[in-house]
């Protein structure tokens, strides 16, 4: 990159904040998945709209790619800047601008960490659900741009449920205000579901407002344990039949069972098929009733063992050892990779099954985690080999997964999003009419395909 | 680069794998939360050492950079899914720059010269300490500024003064317990550079405490440096084996050694991991490290006192106290409950916890010298988290934490006292 160019980045956001040593760029080059990776000819790391605003012409006028970016914690290839160019960090702009308790909104900038949020809100006795697993390190304007959900979304839906307002700032530098601060907006188009999700590509997120609940006053958590993960696949359609939503539906496999024995000794039977860990929450009567109920369901629909939580701490115990397992799936080898994808929750089990056929057939260990409550499924594969062959045959057993779920009416991603890594599919996933009107959205806003460029699309 | 430099790194490549990208350490990386840049946290420097395997990064002095800013605090790991152990790979790579790239004057010299050799350590010390009580103004009660050789990489901060007195020269080598008592137990005590140059009356303290409770505590006099700032530090390995190897030899015949410095505990336990290269020093280290017990987990857990019999000093009494917990303590260790245990068990003080106890102060050995800035804005944090427990004195067990605690609540003029563990028992 020209040291003209580098130079004026520098007057724009302060020497200290522009990054051009191989070392600086080395720890930009990647984000949370195991093999994408391209370092960027300098990672700028503004605080401020107007920064933004000034950086993003800057690289309109020399024609430079920018990739904009939080924490780096997703897990598609989509903050990794294939193209070089400029790493657009926003991990400084970590204010949080504004907690409206009455209205139940809060302002806040991109860069806050999802969990300094969740702890401010938590004194206010406020709630913000959507749950993705990187909490503890994944940024707001990230959690927007990739429209992320975890295991509450079966109660209380993903990001874009929350968005009410954006403030953007577009690949010409133009700051865009869309949306506002109420939940009711119904004016044109709504453009705040376009800017949520779209990875980064048609702009730099810089400022956020998201509409918050009051706090549940309770919760209790449930745990059973089925030796046919088929038997509590239907119980979770039974409980959802019987009009109970509870907050979370998670399951974890044998492999993860025997994981979390070994390491925490809860007494769990290690040849069982899968746990179910489920939460339930709101007021308290009615959540006790919801209890009741749903351990009724889970001891007629088979359950080996179903046990409410006595308090709080065995909650948390299980939940624990969830992620525990998690944890244990990611360390089992050295290469690991985590699939997201979502079939209706009616098929669920027809797509274990399948997976089951897979791992055979490919004689890769598949491992599932999973939110039972929406479909959506982390079948891990992993391998220890470093071999071309074996990682070769990886990805075809990883092809043969999402072929598998597309054929039972799923989806590609259900969280996770296309990125780098699921490209070569998209046009499986998709109508081609839709991805036509994509690119065409696309060309409008970014018309040098400048903003975080050949994502979503495989490069033409 | 080739492979035979990286010879340590190799060992701990592992480690290294175990890194699955999530960031989770960037929330509780006490340099990621002042910098939020990605080289300040753990998973940015792991990429790092990937990258220096992969022979696509060289050491240079860049690089040297971004691996001594960590406070090895350990959080990273804690906070880890997979418990990648990024530290540990620091300090190998450490190890790596420093033989095959040396080591920056002035530290080189402090760790190949004067720390192995106490004599010339003691001597210096005693200049500066004849300079400090002959020229200085005695302010701030036994704070002083340390007009001394090292004052060129002190930056002119708070710390305590040298004794004038060190301790070898004020207590035998054998003390027992008094006359026509007879010692249950006969151990080894490794007083370190703090109790042997700057406080020697604590030294005393512990020994004191010891010998009363029937205990025959023995100060070899050969022992040497604990070798953390050497090896864990500096990454110099050999001259961490020479230091491993003098007090290996001194505490040879002792069934326990007991030390009153987290720091000095951590680094013993450390020798088998990074320094035992040959399968002689693996078994004499790994046997060595079996012996060490911090103080506190010495009086809880081997002496079982009980509570009723802990008694404290006058200036502690009516005195609300809160602990603060050393990294080396804590999650190196895993020592948490012992040192509570006793502040809890002091009848004529009360006790009360601070938010975020393990949090890491920012000292961190040379981590201060190099990164003075950033090190006090992390101190300010556990600063915050002092002043909100209303304590009136701050209990630790660590020399690194008591000087950065003191230094820092000086700094911004706090009423908190800091004192170590055995200072407040009697």
């Amino acid at each position: 990159m020209q040291s003209g160019i580098i130079k004026q980045l520098e007057d724009i956001a302060g020497k200290e904040f522009v990054l051009t040593a191989k070392e600086d760029l080395t720890t930009y080059a990647y984000d949370g998945t195991t093999t994408w990776s391209h370092s960027p000819d300098v990672v700028v790391l503004p605080n401020s709209t107007e920064q933004i605003s000034r950086i993003l012409k800057l690289a309109h006028t020399h024609k430079i790619p920018v990739t904009p970016r939080g924490s780096g914690t997703n897990i598609s290839g989509g903050s990794v800047p294939v193209r070089g160019g400029i790493v657009l960090c926003t991990t400084r702009m970590n204010r949080i601008l504004d907690i409206n308790k009455a209205n139940l909104t809060a302002t806040v900038e991109p860069g806050v960490v999802l969990q300094d949020f969740n702890i401010r809100l938590a004194k206010e006795n406020l709630f913000y659900p959507p749950d993705p697993q990187s909490f503890l390190s994944c940024t707001l304007g990230g959690t927007v741009a990739e429209n992320s959900g975890g295991p509450l979304c079966i109660k209380y839906g993903v990001t874009k449920h929350y968005v009410l307002g954006l403030e953007v700032v577009l690949p010409d530098g133009y700051v865009l205000n869309i949306g506002g601060s109420t939940v009711k907006n119904r004016t044109g188009y709504d453009l705040l579901p376009l800017f949520t999700g779209s990875e980064g590509t048609l702009g730099v997120i810089t400022k956020i407002t998201l509409r918050l609940i009051p706090k549940p006053a309770a919760r209790k958590t449930i745990m059973a344990i089925f030796d046919d993960i088929t038997l509590a696949g239907a119980v979770v359609s039974d409980i959802l039949a019987n009009g109970i939503v509870p907050a979370k539906v998670e399951f974890v496999d044998n492999f993860v069972i025997r994981r979390i024995e070994e390491k925490m000794k809860l007494g769990l039977p290690v040849e069982a098929n899968t746990m179910l860990l489920i939460d339930v929450d709101g007021s308290i009567a009615a959540i006790e009733n919801e209890a009741e109920q749903i351990l009724e369901l889970l001891n007629a629909g088979g359950a080996q063992i179903a046990r409410l939580a006595k308090d709080e701490n065995e909650a948390n115990m299980y939940w624990k050892a969830r992620s525990a397992g998690f944890a244990a799936v990611y360390s089992a080898a050295r290469t690991v990779i985590a699939e997201d994808v979502t079939v209706p929750r009616d098929r669920l089990a027809d797509f274990m099954k399948k997976l089951d056929q897979i791992s055979k057939e490919s004689g890769f260990e598949i491992v599932l985690i999973g939110h039972a409550g929406d479909g959506n499924i982390h079948p891990s594969v992993f391998t220890n080999s470093r071999e071309k062959e074996d990682l070769d045959r990886l990805h075809d057993t990883l092809k043969a997964i999402f072929e598998a779920a597309l054929e039972l009416g799923g989806t590609l991603s259900g969280e996770h999003g296309i990125g780098l890594e699921k490209q070569h599919l998209l046009a499986k996933a998709l109508d081609p009419r839709a991805i036509e009107i994509m690119k065409g959205i696309k060309a409008i806003l970014d018309p040098d395909n400048l903003m975080n460029p050949d994502k979503i699309w495989e490069r033409e | 680069m080739k492979n035979d430099l990286l010879q340590e790194l190799k060992r701990f490549e592992d480690d290294a794998d175990q890194c699955m990208k999530c960031g989770f350490c960037s929330f509780v990386c006490p340099i990621y939360q002042e910098e939020r840049i990605e080289s300040s946290v753990a998973r940015g420097k792991n990429e790092l050492i990937k990258a220096v395997l992969a022979g696509e990064l060289e050491f240079n002095s860049e690089l040297t950079d971004r691996l001594y800013k960590c406070v090895a605090c350990g959080a990273c790991t804690e906070s880890c899914p997979t418990q990648a152990h990024i530290p540990r790979l620091i300090v190998a790579a450490r190890a790596d720059i420093a033989r095959t790239e040396g080591i920056k004057f002035p530290y080189g010299f402090i760790y190949r010269h004067l720390l192995p050799n106490r004599g010339l350590f003691g001597n210096l010390l005693k200049v500066s300490s004849f300079i400090q009580s002959t020229f200085m103004p005695k302010s701030n009660g036994a704070i002083r500024h340390l007009p001394n050789f090292m004052s060129g990489l002190s930056h002119g901060r708070q710390i305590p003064s040298i004794a004038h007195k060190f301790l070898r020269r004020q207590v035998p080598v054998v003390n027992k317990p008094a006359q026509g008592i007879k010692p249950e137990l006969r151990i080894g005590y490794f007083p370190g550079c703090m109790n042997e140059y700057v406080t020697p009356h604590l030294g005393i303290r512990t020994i004191e405490f010891l010998t009363r409770r029937k205990v025959e505590v023995v100060m070899p006099s050969v022992q040497g440096c604990c070798g953390a700032p050497v090896f864990l530090g500096g990454g110099d390995f050999e001259t961490g084996r020479k230091l491993a190897d003098t007090n290996v030899a001194a505490f040879e015949k002792f069934d326990y050694v007991i030390a009153d410095c987290a720091t000095c505990s951590c680094a013993f336990k450390e020798y088998p991991r990074f320094l035992a290269d040959t399968p002689e020093r693996k078994e004499a280290y790994t046997h060595f490290a079996g012996k060490i017990r911090h103080i506190s987990q010495f009086i809880t857990d081997v002496l079982e006192i009980p509570a009723s019999s802990y008694q404290t000093v006058a200036a502690v009494k009516g005195k609300k106290l809160t602990w603060h917990d050393p990294c080396h303590l804590n999650r190196h260790l895993g020592i948490t409950q012992q040192p509570r245990k006793i502040l809890q068990s002091i009848d004529e003080a009360q006790y009360v916890e601070m938010p975020d106890a393990g949090r890491c102060c920012g000292m961190a050995g040379q981590f201060n010298l190099l990164y003075y800035d950033l090190s006090q804005k992390i101190a300010e944090k556990k600063i915050d988290s002092i002043d909100s427990t209303d304590a009136d004195i701050v209990v630790t067990s660590c020399p690194g934490c008591e000087f950065q605690l003191l230094d820092n609540l000086t700094r911004l003029d706090r009423p908190q006292k800091v004192m170590s563990l055995m200072e407040v028992l009697e």
